[in-house]
């Protein structure tokens, strides 16, 4: 059983979206990183190659901006990415961390080697030859694509660890099904990003003409040409996804169905134009465009992000973690337990809880909710369930998996259940009405009969059974 | 704990307690290097001195400055070890403690961030031609933003080992259970970065030294003759001697006063058999760090014997610490349940993965460096 965690109280934003904003933030500036180095190495190589006389320029001016927003911003946020994970599900981050220690470690190495080669780079560059300058560069890009490929592993096998919830073999969760596809389709998303912040650099060096800065242009944007590949790839990576995944993507959660457009359609437009242009051999993006493409960009990267957060529910890890931070094999436990009993921490975020039943609810919703849902503020709870009657919200959360198949079952007993409920209908009532302390037998019963009727095991009856996980229990994941 | 840490535990945990040592003191040392340096040059800054050249722009000052913003980078990626096996050895103290800080921990990155950027601003050359109240302001402010941090971890790492007030703290808010050990704490590792940016100063002295021509070019460029460079690197090697004795002295008197603070039982533990050797290194390490200081304070340029001596003793004078520390957070901690994760922890594959490229990255980066010494 995993411990129990305080829960803080973000207002009306929930846990979920300050993780979003810290993630979409992070990996936009990660990618640029990775990006970046791929993009230095083929200018340097023209440079020196003397295939294009200005591309020096553009190396040295092109390297400050990736140390001064890379390794600052990027570094940061990836530290702080990680400090948002424990604030949002630290169960989750500590599953991630403890079956991955050694793929994080060795993607710590090669952090290093990118700061080293990096800051060599940076400080020496114009007394280092252009041999040395390149092999610098490539040291880093290559560090960089590296840093990717590990943390991918990581991040595909939340979605899909296919093989690897039978066997634990290392090699099977991180080279799960979605690795390959993910790791190609970033891998283009990084170089896209480079180009674009590149045609933006070659926009504000004051000493080239605008036939210099065509030329820039145009080999900038000879790194968006892989962009033609990123259909297939997307293709290949919803078919990697599990069947559920896949349907909430395609239209079965109307709000992951337009992000999912928002990203496919941004996408289309960057890929286009350049490929367009590229094609007529007249593509010239002024500064602005360049920024609005970028930030097209950004709009892409976002949607991606929340439609890969997304489209795991109601898992953070598939099979192994709900999004609320319970595990699939600790559901039939808590429902004879409770979910709160082990919970040390009071109820600080509602003052003035008229009874002990709805102070009990509180601390279900904070246990089981909070993470993704808002009482009033952000997916509040109160206008979910604003339609539903006091027997069918019952119902409705006692067959919660059923309800809403990206929803976890409820992982408590039928008292907590019920308490929640009032918990629920005295927000609801703006904190007035003061319920009744006792709660009936008869309503224990119905809840229980229902909570019996749903069982324990997800919605989603493609891939492993819960029964199948529970059978492992004792063991260390 | 009844043999020397981390000897007497399973083979699981003594390996991921020694990894865990190892990796933090990579950390420390270029931690110490960016929180030292940030006084340094606060200090630098307030009391400029009354030679010609003022402190800002003596050589110390300046290594400082062109060195810090690289430093910081280090000791970020640096941290990323210790703070991944922080996770696999005491997952639910670490993650408690973040959480009972709550946004109050989150603002370590943005203060982090902004003070990267500041350290930019102080490398600039565009600030020489700012007035003396704002250069003072800007120092300032890089060494607050630091010692923030430092206060940040040293609440949040107390936090941890109180497992007894986690709910009440979690009902009052109030995450500092006890002001004096947190002082005395945070004050005994702040004195201890000192001696360590000391050290790295002065290698940094030596190798600037040892590139006569191209800082002697730069000086002439502003007029100081070949004696008073001499002069000002046999001020500066003082400075740093005094400095690295000043900072030992202060974290020993601030350690003896912290100890004073803990339980009896952490007590025992530190000079019982799981600390005592560890104290007795630390204690004659920090012995040979003021000795070897003293006796070398008046040369111009330290001779590689006196560094590489000092190197050592300052080495394992950080392990020692790191180690103490730890031993007083094994006594705080359930120690069944931290060797059981180490144990599953250590069935999982990866490490010999770990290694390969560990190796391979360590050369890679010693190449990067080669490269860069041929220039």
């Amino acid at each position: 059983m995993n411990p129990v965690y305080p829960v803080n109280d973000y207002g009306p934003l929930m846990p979920g979206l300050v993780m979003a904003a810290v993630a979409i933030v992070h990996v936009f500036l990660a990618q640029f990183a990775v990006g970046g180095g791929i993009l230095l190495c083929y200018f340097q190589w023209l440079a020196m190659t003397g295939r294009c006389t200005t591309a020096r320029l553009f190396v040295n001016g092109y390297f400050k901006i990736l140390v001064l927003i890379s390794f600052v911003l990027g570094a940061m946020t990836g530290v702080g990415i990680w400090f948002t994970s424990i604030q949002v599900s630290a169960p989750t981050i500590g599953q991630m961390v403890f079956n991955f220690h050694w793929i994080w470690a060795t993607e710590w190495t090669f952090f290093s080697l990118e700061v080293v080669a990096g800051y060599c780079f940076y400080r020496y560059h114009d007394q280092l030859t252009d041999r040395t300058n390149l092999t610098l560069l490539g040291l880093y890009a290559f560090a960089a694509w590296m840093s990717l490929f590990w943390i991918n592993g990581i991040l595909s096998w939340q979605l899909t660890p296919g093989s690897w919830l039978e066997t634990h073999s290392l090699t099977d969760g991180f080279f799960n099904p979605g690795f390959w596809p993910s790791l190609f389709f970033r891998t283009i998303v990084c170089m896209t990003l480079a180009a674009l912040i590149g045609c933006i650099v070659v926009n504000v060096i004051p000493s080239l003409d605008r036939s210099e800065k065509q030329e820039l242009i145009n080999r900038a944007a000879h790194l968006m040409t892989p962009m033609l590949a990123m259909p297939l790839l997307g293709g290949w990576y919803l078919l990697s996804m599990p069947e559920d995944s896949r349907s909430w993507v395609l239209g079965g959660s109307p709000a992951m169905m337009l992000f999912f457009m928002i990203s496919v359609g941004a996408s289309l437009a960057i890929g286009s134009y350049a490929l367009i242009g590229l094609w007529f051999q007249k593509l010239y993006i002024n500064g602005a465009t360049a920024t609005l493409l970028l930030f097209m960009a950004f709009g892409a990267t976002a949607g991606g992000e929340f439609v890969r957060e997304g489209s795991r529910k109601p898992y953070t890890i598939r099979h192994v973690v709900y999004s609320n931070g319970i595990r699939p094999q600790d559901v039939a436990e808590l429902r004879q337990r409770g979910c709160v009993a082990d919970d040390p921490f009071p109820v600080t975020f509602e003052s003035n809880l008229p009874n002990g039943n709805i102070e009990l609810g509180a601390k279900v919703f904070r246990r089981q909710c909070a993470v993704c849902h808002t009482m009033e503020g952000a997916n509040a709870i109160v206008h979910l369930t604003g339609t539903w009657d006091t027997d069918q919200m019952r119902m409705n959360i006692a067959k919660l998996q059923q309800t809403k198949p990206f929803m976890p079952p409820f992982a408590g007993t039928a008292k907590e259940l019920e308490c929640l409920i009032q918990y629920i209908r005295w927000v609801k009532s703006k904190r007035q009405q003061n319920s009744d302390e006792d709660i009936s037998q008869e309503t224990l019963e119905r809840i229980t009969h229902w909570l019996d009727e749903a069982g324990t095991e997800p919605a989603d009856v493609h891939g492993v059974s819960t029964s199948a996980m529970a059978a492992r229990e004792g063991s260390s994941w | 704990m009844n043999t020397t840490f981390p000897f007497g535990f399973q083979l699981p945990l003594a390996f991921y307690l020694t990894i865990y040592v190892l990796t933090l003191v990579v950390h420390v040392v270029l931690m110490a290097y960016v929180l030292g340096g940030s006084l340094w040059l606060t200090w630098a800054s307030l009391f400029p001195g009354k030679e010609k050249t003022p402190r800002t722009m003596q050589p110390v000052a300046r290594l400082l400055r062109d060195w810090m913003p690289f430093a910081l980078s280090g000791a970020i990626t640096a941290g990323v070890a210790p703070l991944l096996f922080v996770q696999i050895l005491y997952q639910q103290q670490f993650y408690t403690a973040n959480l009972l800080l709550g946004w109050r921990w989150m603002v370590v990155i943005p203060v982090l961030i902004v003070v990267f950027y500041l350290l930019y601003v102080v490398k600039s050359r565009a600030i020489a031609s700012w007035a003396l109240p704002l250069r003072v302001l800007l120092a300032c402010g890089v060494a607050t933003c630091f010692l923030f941090v430092a206060f940040c971890w040293t609440a949040n790492h107390l936090l941890s080992l109180d497992q007894s007030q986690w709910p009440t703290v979690f009902q009052s808010g109030n995450a500092v259970t006890s002001a004096i050990t947190l002082a005395l704490r945070l004050a005994t590792w702040v004195c201890g970065t000192l001696p360590v940016m000391s050290l790295l100063g002065l290698w940094q002295l030596r190798g600037m030294r040892s590139r006569t021509a191209k800082w002697d070019a730069e000086e002439a460029l502003v007029g100081t003759s070949p004696t008073e460079w001499d002069y000002r690197f046999s001020q500066e090697n003082r400075r740093l001697m005094i400095l690295s004795v000043a900072g030992t002295l202060s974290a020993f008197i601030f350690a003896t006063l912290y100890y004073s603070q803990l339980d009896q039982k952490v007590r025992h533990s530190l000079t019982g058999s799981a600390g005592f050797v560890w104290l007795m290194v630390l204690v004659t390490s920090a012995v040979a760090v003021i000795l070897f200081s003293l006796s070398r304070r008046k040369k111009s340029v330290q001779e590689l014997s006196t560094l590489l001596g000092l190197t050592c003793a300052q080495l394992i004078q950080l392990v020692a610490a790191a180690s103490l520390r730890e031993v007083i957070r094994l006594t705080q901690a359930d120690l069944t349940a931290v060797t059981q994760n180490a144990a599953d922890a250590f069935q999982i594959g990866g490490f010999a993965v770990f290694l390969i490229f560990a190796v391979m990255n360590a050369g890679l980066i010693t190449w990067c460096i080669v490269l860069v010494k041929q220039k």
